[in-house]
């Protein structure tokens, strides 16, 4: 037999190759994220610009930052779930390499020197391919936030220096971080398990993994727990952070899972028995394939169906609240023109004007891009379902709108493009919406007629009860763009759900795409650690077809147990998302977004079953014989 | 005068007393060595034989210091190393012991050189090249220096095994079915080696349930059920393989 033999780097380079490469692209999204985001928050808009033009760019920067704070988190996050299952599968699929070094003299000391050297080494390498990856990452990024309009067109991420250092500093944390629990369990291997001709797995479930997925669980329940009681915007973001704990909780568990799940597999055939074997005696293998499974499609799918539950909820909101009959889209105070049609019972006009409002003073003073509507308080009250909210709101003074972040009490200072408006009370205020608006409500007067003559107006019109709709609509046309509030909540609904479609692509598409890379990469490193086992199942008399065919087997099994379990992960997002929009809007509202789970399913299944193809053809192409080493 | 004792410990490389090691519990418990006392004496070379699942292999991990014992006592040289630290049974592997097994457990990715330099480079030492390349002579293989064990034969890969084993100087050499994995040629070249070796004064203690191969040793103790059924010394193959036959029955 050729025993350690079989260790050879040949085998032993796609270890390190996915090592190499989860730290490289975790280096290259994380730095992406981090100078993207500095970006956006340090970007001023051109100074030939108009004020404001410079104030709305000013105002999506706001949100792009909030957006890019999200995807950096996440890409953190991913980074080092992706970066640590990856070093301890690596470790862990070196153990007789490990035993046989303590058999021949080799310390605990030695050993755990040796991992945390080799990662030291691997995360170096990593951050230094990482870095000019990231570059690229960061212009395809910046790219997309272009193109989707979260940015304006002259924005770019810029390349920092100090990034050198914060690259390096992350992949080699990282690497570290991620081999340290591996290293530890690596280094207390029994000499004896050298002997051991399968390379007996260790514990699966040790006393840190139970840790961890404790921390994660208690996490995910507390996000779960608190998210309701969080208001519009606190509720949003909790729910929208269950996913991450939830996933990690799922996968820290999976050695235990996946091979219970596996029990579904149809045991039929030598083949199907075979995998089914393997499955539950390979947990660590398994476990590592599962992981990124499972946070790809508890992430994805949960974030996705959460992003989309609150765009309904908040549509559905702004549906049940609106109460107009024709909405008309005319710039300039028209309501006037608009009220003097026959038939026209009510008309809430209403003018957006971008603004920068500042909070606190002092050392808490805080200056924050907004948009601030001109509003007829009552006419605006009687169209949005706001009650008697409103009447304080008259003279010098403003309302905090539907769109949260002020406060609806005490003072703010206002400044609109070319005017400041300095020091303002704000008198009164509606409660926020799901679907956001205005922050900030201003009576007409404040306003000069001249800032309001060209600004963007839309006008909510109710009809008289003997009014002729049609003839209605046609006097309207000649004033702006006619619409029957219906048509128009749809397509407001609409747009609102495009863009939280491209907030998902934006956030989730790259932190999806490494996620599946480690998927991948565990497939790769399980299969080369493989060769003798398979030429051992061929000498017992099974054919290459039929070990393929097994390989194949077992891969589409822990794919699916990796999916479930990512369901289940995301099912804590959908859960919250229930709760918190039945205490936001007063009804639990869910949309699952079906297309985009049949093609996280598809592409789990197609990705990890090509790579199980092609490894477990190219570890069988060699006669088991000269694998096994019968020449002798 | 020293005492009986230190005479004793003095010529024993290993000494068991009353060893037993047990594995599983309640009615799966299995005692694979059961109460075994042995000396295996300093410069002689003892063969342990005994039907498959005998307890040789336990018996050999006990008295290296691989495996914990249930009971009783192991002592290597002058110490005592029943209850010996990890790191003490580091220093004892790094050092005073070497180990052979059948299935040579080489490093596939380091050449034979690097192979054999590897415990010393463990134990902090600088190999000096010219020490490593002698080492390998000894075996035989000088000119396979640079080669990866995937290059080498069967009985070439082991006999880097045995000079990885040899290059610390270790106290005793410790060998699990050495020829196991070999033809008959192979076979004789590394047994060749090993009575080589005795005879410069090398302690070796080995397992295996080859009778040509037991009938090479200066002592054969004979294994049943984890105890020890028998003990003889100069014996050739065809007694040693009639006893072995007699208690297999
Ligand atoms: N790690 C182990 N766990 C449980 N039983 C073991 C273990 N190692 C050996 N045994 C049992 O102990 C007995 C002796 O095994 P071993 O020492 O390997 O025998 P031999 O080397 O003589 O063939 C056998 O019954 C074997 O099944
Ligand atoms: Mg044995």
């Amino acid at each position: 037999m050729m025993g350690m033999s079989r260790a050879g780097l040949a085998e032993r380079w796609p270890l390190f190759a996915g090592a190499f490469l989860s730290v490289a692209l975790g280096v290259a999204l994380v730095q992406s994220s981090l100078l993207l985001l500095i970006s956006a928050a340090t970007y001023d808009p051109p100074a030939g610009w108009s004020e404001a033009a410079r104030m709305a760019a000013s105002d999506n920067a706001v949100a792009a930052v909030s957006m890019l704070g999200v995807i950096l988190g996440i890409a953190t996050f991913l980074a080092g779930f992706i970066i640590s299952s990856t070093f301890a599968f690596t470790v862990d699929q070196r153990r007789r390499d490990l035993a046989l070094l303590r058999l021949v003299g080799g310390s605990r000391g030695q050993l755990r020197r040796l991992l945390l050297g080799e990662a030291l080494l691997l995360g170096f390498l990593g951050a230094a391919a990482g870095i000019p990856a990231g570059v690229a990452v960061m212009n395809l990024q910046g790219w997309l936030l272009r193109r989707m309009e979260f940015m304006p067109a002259d924005f770019e991420g810029q390349w920092r220096l100090w990034i050198l250092g914060v690259s390096f500093g992350t992949g080699l944390a990282l690497a570290v971080a991620g081999v340290l629990v591996a290293a530890r369990r690596g280094s207390r291997v029994r000499p004896l398990e050298a002997l051991r001709e399968t390379g007996a797995a260790a514990r699966v479930m040790t006393v840190s993994r139970w840790i961890f997925g404790l921390i994660f669980l208690g996490g995910a329940l507390a996000l779960i727990i608190v998210a309701p009681h969080g208001g519009v915007s606190g509720g949003v973001a909790m729910a929208m952070n269950v996913a991450m704990p939830a996933a990690a909780a799922v996968a820290a568990f999976s050695p235990l899972l996946v091979p219970l799940l596996g029990r579904l597999i149809p045991a039929g055939g030598v083949t199907g028995s075979l995998a089914r074997a393997n499955l539950a005696d390979a947990r660590r293998r398994s476990a590592s394939v599962a992981a990124p499974l499972i946070v790809l499609a508890g992430l994805v799918i949960g974030n996705a169906a959460a992003g989309a539950s609150f765009t309904t909820a908040g549509a559905d909101q702004m549906r049940a609240q609106t109460r107009a009959d024709l909405v008309v889209e005319a710039p300039g105070p028209v309501g006037d023109r608009i009220r003097s049609v026959p038939g026209v019972a009510a008309v809430s006009t209403e003018t957006a004007i971008p603004a920068t409002v500042t909070t606190g003073s002092g050392e808490d003073q805080e200056s924050e891009s907004a948009m601030a509507m001109v509003i007829d308080p009552a006419a605006y009250a009687a169209a949005h379902s706001a009650g008697d909210a409103l009447t304080a709101l008259r003279g010098r003074a403003v309302a905090a709108g539907p769109g949260g972040d002020v406060p609806s009490r005490g003072t703010i200072r206002l400044r609109l493009p070319g005017l400041d408006l300095g020091e303002i009370p704000v008198v009164a205020g509606v409660p926020a919406t799901m679907s956001g608006g205005p922050n900030v409500l201003l009576a007409p007067g404040v306003v000069p007629a001249a800032m309001l003559a060209s600004a963007p107006t839309q006008s909510f019109v109710s009809l008289a009860g003997d009014a002729d709709p049609p003839a209605v609509r046609a006097a309207l046309a000649r004033v702006g763009e006619v619409s029957t509030a219906d048509a128009w909540l749809r397509a407001d609904a609409k747009d609102r759900n495009s863009t939280s479609d491209k907030i998902l692509l934006v956030i989730m598409g790259l932190g999806g795409l490494y996620a599946l890379i480690g998927v991948i990469n565990s497939v790769v490193i399980g299969a080369a650690a493989r060769r003798r086992e398979f030429a051992e199942a061929r000498v017992t008399g099974l054919t290459r077809g039929q070990v393929v065919r097994s390989a194949l087997r077992e891969s589409f099994a822990v794919t699916v147990a990796g999916l479930v379990l990512g369901g289940v992960a995301a099912g804590a997002t959908m859960a919250t998302v229930l709760t918190t929009t039945t205490a936001v809007v007063g009804k639990g509202t869910l949309d699952i977004p079906w297309t985009l789970v049949a093609a996280v399913i598809a592409v789990a299944l197609l990705v990890t079953s090509v790579t199980s193809l092609l490894t477990s053809l190219s570890a069988t192409r060699r006669r088991p014989v000269l694998l096994l080493g019968a020449t002798e | 005068m020293p005492t009986t004792d230190t005479v004793t410990r003095v010529n024993a490389a290993v000494t068991l007393r009353g060893v037993s090691r047990v594995y599983g519990r309640g009615a799966a418990a299995v005692r694979a060595v059961d109460n075994v006392s042995l000396e295996f004496p300093r410069g002689g070379w003892t063969a342990v034989m005994g039907p498959s699942g005998s307890g040789k292999s336990t018996l050999l991990h006990c008295a290296a210091g691989l495996e914990k014992v249930d009971s009783g006592q192991v002592i290597v040289g002058d110490n005592d190393i029943t209850s010996a630290s990890d790191a003490e049974l580091t220093a004892l592997r790094r050092t005073r012991i070497g180990f052979v097994f059948q299935s040579f457990n080489l490093i596939g990715s380091l050449s034979a050189e690097r192979n054999v330099a590897l415990p010393l480079r463990l134990a902090g030492q600088r190999p000096k090249p010219a020490e490593v390349r002698a080492t390998l002579a000894r075996v035989g293989l000088a000119d396979r220096a640079r080669h990866r064990p995937r290059e080498l034969s069967g009985g070439q890969q082991q006999r880097v095994a045995i000079a990885r084993a040899m290059v610390t100087r270790p106290e005793v050499l410790f060998a699990d079915e050495p020829t196991g994995a070999l033809d008959s040629t192979a076979a004789r070249t590394v047994l060749d080696l090993m009575r080589e070796m005795a005879d410069a004064g090398q302690s070796i203690v080995m397992v295996t349930h080859d009778p040509g191969a037991a009938a090479r040793a200066d002592a054969v103790v004979f294994l049943r059920d984890g105890r020890v059924v028998d003990h003889v010394t100069g014996a050739g193959p065809r007694e040693v393989a009639d006893r072995l036959a007699a208690w297999e029955r």
